[in-house]
């Protein structure tokens, strides 16, 4: 009973340590070849695609909120006419 | 000359000042949106801009630092004090809303009875809920620092169980804040009771969000490799603002809940 504990306790320590251990590889070197390119691209589109298409959705997302608020401001600043 | 020949870091152009600029006009203007004309569009524009902003900013960050190698011995030390500056003037904030507390406390108005808590308010029970709340913050004080030992020491999975529990106790703290909040007897429409203590315990408990939420980007780098055992400022930078979330629950319980 206690060498089937024993045996117990030593198989989930070396599931738990190999499984952490298998998930997750060690990508720094990766990131840090694609980020010291020499290509003259800016950090914030360095990754890739991805980052363009962030880019550019924020980038709308905060001119046509800039409009947005302007246009709210105008309007409020003008009384509605009370018949 | 082709490289640089000082320590120091020049950033390469970015637009996220610009997009965070403006999502802050959107977010203020927004709530003035809200408040008289009952519309929410512009506060939610401004919301969104100013998480992608903070999201690609920081991210930036990350690709600089570990993989482009820019945070030197000199620029590091630019930040701690960055992040120190910027712990203080949180601290200042709260010290506001202390003040209001106190001034009102301390010479309760004919309006209130005479008395604090005042006429009418039953205040919660300090030696339950918020207790409880007590330990776990101070719990998660101990686990980050045990995470953070780890991490010196290289000891990978003590380092990432032990900050996973620190994420989980701030998580843990925010839902037994969530439910004191919508059991409470009294409402932040209360008179300057209620209005102190939603307000102090409040921006407390947004605080504790921003620190778990920079706390879950921390174990995720950390997962991921991120850290070494001599450089890792952003996880001290977590570190020392868990702390400080930390010390303004004491003094609130200490002030509000327990002597107020």
């Amino acid at each position: 009973m206690l060498r089937n504990l024993l045996a117990l306790r030593q198989i989930s320590q070396r599931t738990i340590s190999t499984a952490s251990r298998r998930q997750v590889k060690n990508r720094v070197p990766e990131m840090q070849k694609i980020f010291q390119e020499d290509n003259g691209i800016p950090v914030h589109l360095k990754g890739g695609v991805i980052d363009g298409l962030l880019y550019r959705t924020t980038m709308a997302l905060t001119v046509f909120g800039t409009c947005y608020a302007v246009y709210e401001l105008i309007v409020a600043a003008m009384p509605k006419k009370v018949k | 000359m082709a490289h640089q020949t000082h320590a120091y870091h020049m950033v390469d152009p970015s637009p996220w000042p610009l997009t965070g600029a403006t999502a802050a006009l959107l977010l203020t203007s927004g709530l003035a949106m809200w408040f008289h004309y009952n519309s929410t569009t512009l506060m939610a524009l401004g919301l969104l801009t100013t998480l992608m902003t903070m999201m690609q900013w920081w991210r930036d960050i990350v690709r600089e630092s570990t993989f482009q190698g820019h945070h030197t011995m000199p620029v590091q030390k630019g930040l701690r004090y960055g992040m120190i500056l910027f712990i203080t003037s949180e601290v200042f904030f709260f010290i506001g809303f202390f003040w209001a507390f106190y001034h009102s406390s301390l010479a309760p108005t004919p309006e209130l009875g005479g008395n604090w808590p005042p006429t009418g308010i039953h205040p919660l029970n300090p030696f339950e809920v918020p207790l409880l709340n007590t330990a776990v913050l101070l719990a998660s004080g101990v686990t980050i620092t045990w995470a953070h030992h780890s991490l010196m020491a290289a000891n990978r999975n003590q380092s990432i169980q032990a900050l996973t529990i620190t994420v989980t106790l701030g998580l843990y703290f925010t839902a037994l804040q969530a439910m004191e909040y919508y059991e409470a007897p009294f409402t932040i429409a209360d008179g300057v009771y209620g209005s102190t203590f939603f307000v102090a315990t409040g921006f407390h408990g947004l605080h504790v969000i921003i620190g778990s939420t920079f706390l879950i980007v921390c174990l995720l780098r950390l997962i991921k490799f991120h850290f070494t055992t001599a450089h890792h400022f952003g996880f001290e930078a977590a570190a020392w603002y868990g702390h400080f979330v930390d010390v303004v629950w004491l003094f609130l319980y200490i002030s509000i809940y327990w002597w107020g």
